[in-house]
């Protein structure tokens, strides 16, 4: 099927060139990675602070806060909590999880997962990494700036994004870093739906590819098609910022002519709703292929699965007007998009079925990768479903913009991806790094995560529908708020508790690089093509480019000999 | 249960002085509904809710009871099995369409018959027994507008105040809002309603009240630094009594208001166009 074999040049000898200005998707993936855990710590401690804010407001954090905070006794100030939950959001979301679960496993997985060299444009590929970090650096320096960072919430709303609402430079860095993202990431869009398209082995079509594949192919059309929007949008931005265009200005401030700021939510949410999938699709991706692997059985219905996520995808770009609900757009848009939005279910339904159907009479093992993946199952389960309370447009009056938004998006975003690229890190590490990680840290890992964030996300759905409305800096000024003193503080000991939990995975993960126990090839007995061989990956992926001769979920045939799985490669044996 | 969350919330999570007397279940209930349609939002939460607990009691039979089932130990020779059968397909897009049927087609047909028969269904503004109020965001408070004497809005006899908005129990009160620098939402706890303050357009709002008393007002759209600080307050007054206020606020304009005073002019002619809807009744 691949439309030409790659070159294989010499493995490059300098630090440089090996390390820092590589070519090499593996090495572009690691570098990914590291970017996205770096940034994943920076966006977790940002939520600390958040959250402690809202617990004991008025009091100062613990250890850190005299130190980031000595004008203020240590007490987050409120123009700094306001700069801090644009800034949580933006780095989750844009610098954390798009790189750990686009950037590093779509460029770890996709050659070694379809048989390839190398993506199709390694230069290409190398460019996106660097531009990410550009990116990176211009969102630091926005922090620095005279007025500090962006502060209208990481949608950015105008007029408040406008100069009305935010006159420093900061929120202009803030446009121009997202823009230069979106860049990286279109690059690295164009490169896997090309490499994936040119380059699977021969004999791979298209519902040959494993799960994983799959999810972040769509997501890299996703991206390719709805980033170039967002960036189009903050573009008109930033001319209102720095031109003085009116784009998106209207009434007293709008000066000279009239534009309107509605029409960036517009923009915004176009790009914005498939962006939430652009982030869940991997995931479910991963979770799909990683429920077959341990249950020791093909995945159900693969195929309809793969149908499911594509019509999601199709989907998700028809639904973003439940964003808007309150803007009081035409009520014949609202009554459509509340149609549109609830068909969602039908797709999600069918792999939903289709997981659970995996599982059943599997032979499961629980190892981290499985149990993280069950853990996706669970809190996907719960993020999809409370969902349908925001879709519903009388529901969604009273609770948009209130915490029930908070703990329905994070469920969906931030508990299932985090807990799929986990499963994800467990599962590649030993391809990665050539060791494995250690299960039982890896088990106390998840437990603690699990425990934490549901009891995180749950307390904001329920806050929420308490009547907590969102990004308020002290929510007890408010006499309905009073009883919910002891709700958000709950909520923030479960921060603590899961931030504190991430240490094992830190440590885990570092230990296990250099200490942990050398990695077979094949250490979880699987047979796509990415496990056909060495571990560490070697220079070059694959010295001959393999030939695929059945699915990459053939498991448990009673008729094999000797083991219970079947490489790719090898002939489909008769059940 | 209850016994068991109230005992955790009172030694596990230290409290302050204000809360410690409230069970769980009482400091999680949405605040208390004074209007007349707010429980058809309750309402439609709470079967929305079961519905959603029917389908999640599933997700976890499947995910506890098949890990349970089938572990290696329990069960150390898996089915092979690719789930293609046309039997397989059948209950899975089964599955789909009775979550379609059962859950979406329900709550959208709810939602959709009170959204249009309910919410975006504006009293008569002929009647003369309604009350038509203009609101104004601004960074950070809330203005609001009366018509005075005249019935006629953007005069000198209209009553304006900030932060306080006062209204009389039984009677359908029409709002219409915008902004005068960034987008705010004009949030009603209490009613279980909020609609965007956005500059350049009008929204409107309407509710009718059943309880006297003072609640909340707040401000739902992130509008800068004290944005949690554009808090108002609602006086839900017996008609009477409202009378009185606001024959007192109307002498008040004439004789008492500074008419220098630039924060009085913001107002605009009522007006007139609703939403169109799909189905007019």
């Amino acid at each position: 099927m691949a439309f030409f074999e790659q070159e294989i040049h010499d493995a490059p000898t300098t630090f440089l060139s090996k390390y820092v200005f590589s070519f090499d998707h593996k090495v572009i993936a690691k570098q990914f990675l590291w970017y996205g855990i770096a940034f994943l710590g920076i966006g977790g401690m940002m939520a600390l602070l958040i959250r402690w804010t809202l617990a004991f407001p008025g009091e100062a954090f613990p250890i850190l806060g005299p130190l980031l905070f000595p004008g203020n006794n240590g007490v987050v100030p409120a123009d700094t909590y306001a700069m801090l939950f644009t800034l949580h959001g933006t780095i989750m979301i844009f610098y954390a999880i798009t790189p750990i679960l686009i950037g590093a496993f779509g460029n770890f997985c996709i050659p070694l997962m379809i048989g390839a060299r190398d993506m199709v444009f390694p230069t290409l590929n190398m460019l996106s990494f660097w531009l990410a970090v550009l990116s990176a650096l211009l969102l630091l320096a926005s922090l620095f700036t005279p007025l500090g960072g962006a502060a209208g919430g990481w949608t950015s709303y105008p007029t408040l994004s406008t100069l009305i609402g935010s006159p420093g430079i900061g929120q202009t860095l803030w446009c121009l870093a997202l823009f230069v993202l979106g860049v990286s990431s279109t690059m690295g869009a164009v490169n896997y739906i090309a490499t994936i398209i040119t380059l699977r082995a021969p004999g791979m079509g298209y519902f040959d590819m494993p799960l994983t594949v799959w999810g972040l192919w769509l997501t890299a059309i996703l991206n390719a098609i709805f980033l170039p929007v967002l960036g189009a949008g903050l573009l008109l931005l930033t001319f209102d910022r720095v031109f003085g265009t009116t784009f998106f200005l209207a009434g007293a401030a709008a000066t000279s002519g009239s534009g309107d700021p509605v029409l960036f939510q517009h923009v915004f949410w176009i790009f914005g709703h498939p962006e939430v999938y652009i982030l869940i699709l991997p995931a479910w991706g991963i979770v799909s292929d990683l429920l077959s692997f341990f249950s020791r059985k093909p995945a159900f219905g693969a195929k309809a699965t793969a149908l499911a996520m594509t019509s999601v995808t199709i989907l998700s770009t028809l639904v973003y007007g439940h964003h808007m609900y309150s803007t009081q757009m035409s009520p014949l848009l609202t009554q459509s998009f509340m149609m549109l939005t609830m068909t969602i279910s039908i797709p999600s339904a069918v792999f939903f079925a289709n997981w659970l159907g995996t599982l059943w009479k599997g032979s499961l093992r629980f190892q981290t990768p499985m149990l993280f993946s069950l853990g996706v199952v669970f809190v996907f389960g719960l993020g999809g479903l409370t969902g349908l309370y925001l879709a519903t447009v009388s529901t969604d009056l009273y609770l948009h913009d209130t915490y029930f938004v908070v703990g329905h998006f994070h469920y969906t975003m931030a508990a299932s991806v985090l807990l799929g690229g986990f499963a994800g890190t467990y599962f590649w590490f030993p391809k990665m790094y050539g060791r494995m990680m250690n299960e039982r840290l890896g088990k106390i890992h998840f437990w603690i995560s699990m425990v934490g964030l549901n009891g995180i996300f749950m307390g904001m759905m329920v806050i929420g529908y308490a009547g907590m409305h969102r990004r308020i800096y002290n929510p007890f000024v408010y006499e309905f708020l009073q009883n919910l003193i002891p709700l958000n503080k709950f909520i923030t000991f479960s921060a603590l508790t899961m931030g504190l939990g991430q240490l094992f995975f830190v440590y885990n993960f570092i230990h296990s690089m250099y200490k942990g126990p050398i990695a077979t090839q094949n250490p979880w007995e699987v047979g796509t093509l990415d496990w056909t061989i060495p571990s560490p990956a070697p220079h070059y992926n694959f010295k001959e480019i393999p030939v695929v001769r059945c699915g990459p979920h053939e498991l448990g045939n009673p008729n094999l000999v000797g083991k219970d799985f079947q490489y790719q490669t090898e002939e489909l044996v008769k059940a | 249960m209850n016994l068991f969350l109230n005992f955790f919330m009172k030694y596990f999570v230290p409290t302050s002085e204000a809360a410690t007397n409230v069970g769980f279940f009482e400091a999680i209930k949405p605040p208390i509904d004074i209007s007349t349609n707010g429980h058809l939002i309750d309402s439609l939460f709470m079967l929305t809710t079961y519905l959603i607990l029917f389908f999640f009691f599933f997700v976890c039979l499947g995910i506890f009871g098949f890990s349970y089932l089938y572990s290696k130990k329990r069960h150390p020779k898996p089915f092979y099995d690719h789930g293609t059968s046309r039997k397989q397909l059948a209950l899975v897009a089964g599955i789909g369409a009775l979550v379609f049927i059962m859950v979406d087609m329900q709550i959208t047909t709810i939602s959709n018959r009170d959204f249009i028969n309910v919410f975006l269904n504006y009293p008569k503004e002929t009647d003369p027994k309604i009350l038509r109020v203009e609101v104004l965001g601004q960074q950070w408070a809330w203005n609001f507008r009366y018509a005075g004497v005249d019935g006629i809005f953007n005069t000198e006899d209209d009553v304006v105040t900030l932060n306080d908005l006062r209204v009389p129990v039984n009677t359908k009160i029409i709002f219409q809002i915008t902004s005068k620098d960034v987008i705010h939402s004009l949030y009603f706890p209490n009613a279980r309603l909020k609609v965007d303050a956005m500059p350049g357009r009008i929204s409107r709002m309407w509710f009718e009240l059943t309880k006297t008393g003072l609640y909340d007002i707040a401000c739902a759209e992130m509008c800068g630094t004290f944005h949690y600080r554009m808090q108002s307050k609602l006086t839900v007054y017996p008609q009477a009594e409202y009378d009185a206020w606001l024959s007192e606020m109307q002498t008040r304009t004439k004789h008492v208001t500074e008419l220098d005073n630039a924060d009085l002019y913001w107002g605009w002619q009522w007006s007139q166009s609703a939403p169109k809807t799909l189905s007019k009744n």
